[in-house]
């Protein structure tokens, strides 16, 4: 070795002693190393962990569940089932833009289009970009791992009995909340209150961690429609079937139960399919029962005859001289389709006679019959509640010429909606009490009023089932083995110009079993345009089909049985 | 382990078992095997992310690591006597590599730097052999000039030259990190075995001055001066790295958020399973653990120099020499990780030696540790009867 001069020792000892100089260095750099670790992990610790809350931090929304329509026997009208939503920060995603048409493509949007949106909303950080997509769909987008791209869960309606169902249920938007119908009037009832929770994000923006609860969700509660969707179904069908058969614009029925004027049925057409609201028509999307008003025609008589009955100077059997088949009421010309006669009361609402009626009319005080329709709810809202509802119309008797009076008895110069003309029958069919109607299921039976007294109703209930017996207007109403009490309308519609010569509107409103009513029911054909277009002939026989099959579902004891001998057998004379 | 009983399959080579040094392994193997959980953790998120495979970096290092155990037994085998005369052909090696890694081409580029050639399976960042191959260089030219190192400039300057000129290459990469341990752990040397204080000051300033002109005049060195001061001035832009860093240290708080549980690995942290696994061993682990980590680092440069000293006692200034060079190069690189990390030092891409994801790091690593244990088996050997028999048998 080549160490020069020098002995071992004193190499030896120079090593130690510069060797513990580099060590000095070390052990200087550990302990501030050692102070650094102290400083951060225990006096800047606050600091830095507020720093990264910061970043890490994010406060989710958690989506309420939304309570479900159901009907009154718990079948499924709306329900919410959890769909995802795809969002995505577009700061985070520029990063990603050649893969932009990737997105689109597992999205199944137009490349450029969803270009143009993310660009225009770069200086955000939340951005849709698409919503309600099933589980699978949302997987296949977050399976490309694009930076910013996350799912959030929401609920989505869907409605199991579709257009059946459309316009009483009706329909939420993108964003859970009711926008027509039952979704809109009960909307605080149904509609949850969405939480919120903080969560642990990773710096792609996922959910690591749910940290907290801020605010648990709370659901929305469920809904007891009134209806009775097997009923639905069947005035439904029977609806749509009327109104192709006979080639009418719009129809709708309104089906009350008696007892409790919870509504049953209530359908429309045109209807909609409130699953799929691609091709949106302000005209299919009316709830024409409730928001269409018409003139009723002849249908208001009964309500005439009550008012004239209160008034205690007529009784059923009172004459009434309709001849010579008209009335002139100033310049009006009031006519019957043919001279009746000097007829009874009964037989002025069987045969529909309008001289008849106006006379009776002319008779009553403008006060007493004004009282008396405004008692049966028209020209006022109902208590369904029901967005957009109409309240008729009623001209207050102080503004009455005699013309109006005298218009009024047969239905003219009056508005009413089905739902409330279904209502004023349900007064006759209960013995003269008003009660509201309801949309929803009744906890209790609500308090009802009695309007006219119950031997007044129980008269015009018998002189209603001339009108479907023979000889009345509304034989094709009956139905085999009920006793069925109604009235048959047919209006002119009025359009610019005055009434028009060839635009009718049927109604047939009436209830059943007749001596212990049940159900009230009203159907209105608006238009028909085949040959066929008075109530009796329309609207009457889409009565008897609906009543018939609902008194049936519903197990109503017949009340009009053909008698039976003594061995059970049918006698002939009742047989048909 | 039976660390003093293993016999080896050479008795040509090694007539005794092999004395290791079961503080240095132990340690050694700690840092090893732990740092392999630390990077588990650290690398799930991001591995998954890139490759789809969750242990994909797990998988890469635990093999460099079978392959730095293969390494390290045939060091182990090596007498220090072959690596001294191997000297100059070490040398010709560490430049062979330093030029051939910047021939257009043949080097493979991340991020900006040359510093890998593609060898097989595996990139070889040339950087970590070369510099093993300039310390066991160097270690020879200190023994056998010692006496010109001592009393010449011309001493002093020839191994300087020789340092700035890979030095140099280092730069070309550019490398500054492995540069500025590679001329730290030469001084390191050169002060150990007994250059002047003269010569040295008078590198030292030179060397300075140096620096600071290149860091000037590279804007993006300035840059990283500047941020590692306050980070916090520009977090989300110069020092975004660096406050990431801080933030996942300082959640750790006292004994740390719990393996697994790190949050900053998850994509805040750019290069969390390399250069910054520190900090997601510190946001897991918390003081206590950071503690521990310097302690057992600690204990290993504290066995390396009490190697060394023996050595020199043994009057085997070769083997001193060598263990301040592994030594210094080991601390260093771990005091400049840890303070990167913990924001005292400017952001430097160094890995922290046997826990940073970096093959060629862990293989050389391995085998500089196997080096050691090395000098602590034939300084142990020589000392004992056994040995001072042998050459009284051959003769």
């Amino acid at each position: 070795m080549s160490r020069g001069a020098e002995t071992k020792e004193q190499t030896a000892r120079r090593f130690a002693g510069r060797l513990a100089l580099v060590g000095l260095c070390f052990v200087l750099a550990a302990a501030s190393l050692v102070a650094r670790a102290v400083h951060l992990q225990v006096f800047n610790r606050d600091f830095l962990n507020q720093q990264a809350d910061t970043r890490h931090l994010r406060t989710e929304k958690i989506s309420a569940h939304r309570g479900a329509i159901l009907d009154r026997n718990g079948e499924p009208l709306a329900i919410s089932t959890p769909v995802d939503s795809i969002w995505a920060n577009p700061q985070e995603l520029a990063v990603a833009v050649d893969r932009v048409p990737q997105l689109a493509r597992a999205l199944d949007m137009d490349p450029p289009l969803l270009m143009r949106r993310i660009t225009r909303s770069m200086n955000r950080e939340f951005l849709y970009l698409k919503r309600h997509l099933s589980p699978e769909q949302a997987h296949r987008v977050l399976a490309l791992k694009l930076p910013g791209v996350n799912v959030i869960r929401e609920y989505r309606r869907f409605y199991p009995a579709g257009e059946v169902t459309g316009h009483l249920v009706g329909f939420t938007n993108v964003d859970d909340e009711g926008q027509e119908g039952l979704e809109l009037a009960y909307n605080y009832w149904l509609g949850g209150e969405s939480g919120a929770k903080r969560v642990l994000k990773d710096r792609l923006g996922r959910s690591v961690e749910n940290v907290e609860s801020i605010r648990p969700p709370s659901p929305g509660k469920d809904l007891r429609a009134s209806i009775d969707l097997r009923l639905q179904y069947l005035a439904y069908r029977a609806l749509k079937g009327a109104i192709r058969e006979f080639d009418a614009n719009s129809g709708s029925i309104v089906i009350l139960d008696v007892e409790s004027g919870e509504v049953l049925a209530i359908v429309n057409q045109p209807s909609y399919n409130p699953n799929d609201r691609a091709q949106y028509s302000a005209e299919r999307y009316r709830n024409r029962a409730i928001t269409d008003i018409f003139e009723p025609g002849s249908s208001i008589k009964p309500l005439v005859v009550a008012a004239a009955l209160e008034s205690g100077e007529y009784r059923p059997g009172s004459l009434v001289d309709t001849s010579p088949g008209f009335v002139r009421v100033g310049a009006k010309r009031i006519e019957d389709r043919r001279n009746l006669g000097r007829v009874s009361l009964t037989t002025v609402l069987a045969r529909s006679s309008n001289v008849g009626v106006t006379k009776v009319a002319m008779a009553l005080e403008p006060d007493q019959l004004w009282g008396t329709m405004t008692r049966f709810g028209l020209g006022s809202l109902t208590a369904s509640g029901f967005p957009g509802e109409s309240a008729g119309l009623l001209t207050h008797f102080n503004h009455w010429r005699p013309i109006n009076q005298a218009t009024l008895a047969y239905g003219y110069g009056l508005s009413v909606t089905p739902l409330q003309l279904a209502q004023a029958y349900a007064v006759l069919a209960r013995d003269g009490e008003h009660r509201p109607v309801s949309l929803v299921v009744q906890p209790e039976l609500p308090r009802g009023q009695t309007i006219i007294t119950a031997d007044t109703a129980q008269a015009v209930r018998r002189m209603m089932e001339e009108v479907v017996r023979p000889g009345g207007t509304g034989v094709k109403a009956a139905v085999p083995g009920y006793r069925v009490a109604g009235k048959t309308g047919t209006a002119w519609k009025f359009t610019a110009g005055g009434y028009s010569k060839d635009r009718y509107l049927s109604v047939f409103a009436g209830f059943a079993p007749a001596s212990a009513p049940r159900l009230a029911a009203v159907v209105v054909i608006d238009e028909p345009h085949g040959e066929l277009y008075y109530g009796s002939d329309v609207a009457a026989p889409v009565f008897a089909e609906v009543m018939a099959e609902s008194l049936r579902l519903l197990a109503v004891p017949p009340d009009s049985l053909p008698a039976r001998d003594a061995d059970g057998k049918l006698m002939q004379a009742m047989s048909r | 382990m039976s660390a003093h009983n293993i016999t080896m399959p050479f008795p040509a080579r090694l007539r005794s078992p092999l004395k290791l040094d079961p503080v240095l392994l132990g340690t050694a193997l700690a840092l090893l095997l732990g740092g392999l959980v630390i990077l588990a953790s650290a690398s799930v998120a991001v591995s998954d992310d890139a490759v789809g495979n969750p242990f994909h970096y797990l998988e890469r290092q635990a093999v460099a690591a079978l392959l730095g155990v293969g390494a390290g037994f045939v060091c182990l085998l090596i007498p220090m006597q072959a690596w001294r005369t191997l000297g100059p052909l070490l040398l010709l090696a560490a430049f062979a590599l330093l030029v051939v890694v910047l021939l257009p081409g043949v080097g493979h580029t991340v991020n900006g730097s040359t510093r890998w050639l593609r060898i097989g399976i595996m990139n070889l960042q040339v950087s970590e052999p070369a510099r093993l191959c300039l310390i066991l260089y160097l270690s020879g030219y200190l023994v056998r000039h010692n006496k010109s190192l001592r009393e010449r400039f011309t001493g002093f300057a020839f191994p300087m030259l020789v340092v700035s000129a890979a030095c140099g290459l280092l730069l070309a990469e550019p490398d500054f990190g492995a540069a500025i341990v590679l001329l730290a752990t030469a001084l390191a040397m050169l002060f150990v075995a007994g250059a002047r204080f003269r010569d040295f000051f008078v590198f030292f300033a030179a060397g300075c001055i140096a620096m600071a002109v290149l860091a000037l005049t590279s804007p993006y060195r300035l840059n990283r001066l500047t941020a590692f001061l306050d980070p916090w001035a520009d977090p989300y832009n110069s020092g975004f790295q660096l406050t990431q860093s801080l933030i996942a240290i300082g959640r750790g708080e006292w004994f740390g958020v719990g393996l697994g549980d790190g949050v900053q690995k998850l994509f805040y942290l750019p290069e969390a399973h390399t250069d910054f696994v520190f900090a997601v061993f510190a946001e897991e682990f918390g003081l206590a653990g950071s503690l521990c980590l310097i302690a057992l680092f600690g204990v290993l440069l504290l066995r390396i120099g009490r190697l060394a000293l023996r050595a020199a006692n043994a009057d085997r200034l070769f083997e001193a020499c060598v263990a301040v060079g592994l030594g210094t190069w080991l601390g260093l690189q771990v005091f400049i990780n840890l303070g990167v990390n913990m924001g005292l030092l400017p952001t430097k891409g160094l890995t922290l030696p046997l826990v940073s994801y970096g093959r060629s790091s862990l293989i050389v690593t391995m085998a500089a540790i196997a080096i050691l244990l090395r000098i602590h088996h034939e300084l142990a050997t020589d000392a004992s009867p056994a040995n001072r028999r042998r050459p009284r048998r051959r003769a």
